[in-house]
């Protein structure tokens, strides 16, 4: 019992004070927790996307071109490395696209 | 939309001011790549919880175009809230009464609908005309349209040689653009 209750802290009204209602409460927010766990990868990805997007389309490519010559020079970088290098190192960032253009 | 004096209500002076003559473009595309600007999807640094697109001063906004038919068959509908008040009025109409809502409809259609929409939606500034108050008064960027890729629709017209057509205006009109001769050029 005491577990829940400590769980629930900060939960509104009677969510953190009565034992049922907690423990309803508590399994939504562990499964939400457990759920979300795996979508935060996801919505990570999307950021990364846009932005690797948005700083290729500054020099007339668009993503998936840009994703289809990655492939094709077999450079294993990952969207999380190359939006990081876009955002932090521009002059890496137009390195890395010429050598993928030829 | 604006009011006097023309930016009131922005925030933060780390904005970029984004120019764009509507003059002959066509409404829908002018619209979504001006709400990719506002929503700052054209920046490495986007980030969907944060607004960090640019302002967008939009300059002659009566002169867009519609393709197609639609300025007498795209209708804007509206409900007053009474029984029986589904009110509709033609684009040609809603061009000639309040000429800024034309973009501005589009573009509020093309933002995420989101707490953050409000906020994008000011900082776009539409003009029916070609002055905006905003001379001297902040940095202006141009903002760039990308060249509009025409698809050529129905079959390439092979031609033979000496053909004169005998209304050589409304022909090339109707078949300019399917020519071989065109196509081979474009």
């Amino acid at each position: 019992r005491k577990e829940v209750l400590d769980l629930t802290k900060g939960f509104r009204g009677s969510s953190s004070k009565l034992y049922r209602t907690a423990q309803q409460r508590t399994i939504k927010a562990l499964t939400n927790s457990y759920k979300d766990r795996k979508i935060k990868k996801r919505e990570f990805v999307k950021i990364w996307v846009s932005r690797i997007n948005a700083a290729v389309r500054l020099s007339g490519l668009n993503y998936s071109n840009f994703q289809n010559q990655l492939k094709t020079s077999k450079i294993l970088l990952n969207r999380k490395i190359c939006s990081q290098i876009a955002l932090q190192d521009k002059e890496s960032f137009d390195k890395l696209l010429d050598f993928i253009k030829i | 939309m604006a009011g006097r004096p023309v930016l009131r209500g922005l925030v933060t002076e780390g904005l970029r001011f984004r120019v764009v003559d509507a003059k002959g473009q066509v409404v829908g595309r002018l619209a979504s790549q001006i709400a990719k600007v506002l929503t700052g999807k054209d920046k490495p640094t986007y980030l969907p919880h944060v607004d960090g697109g640019d302002a967008v001063v939009v300059v002659n906004a009566a002169q867009v175009d519609f393709t197609g038919r639609k300025w007498d068959q795209k209708l804007y509908r509206w409900h007053t809230g009474y029984p029986g008040g589904l009110k509709e009025r033609t684009a040609r109409d809603q061009l000639a009464r309040e000429p800024e809502a034309v973009l501005q409809k589009a573009v509020m259609g093309m933002l995420p609908k989101n707490n953050m929409r409000r906020a994008m939606a000011r900082k776009l500034r539409i003009f029916a005309g070609p002055e905006h108050g905003l001379e001297g008064k902040v940095e202006l960027v141009p903002l760039d349209m990308p060249p509009r890729a025409l698809r050529v629709k129905g079959p390439v017209l092979e031609l033979e040689e000496g053909f004169e057509p005998f209304n050589p205006e409304a022909y090339y009109k109707r078949f300019g653009h399917r020519l071989a001769a065109a196509k081979a050029g474009q």
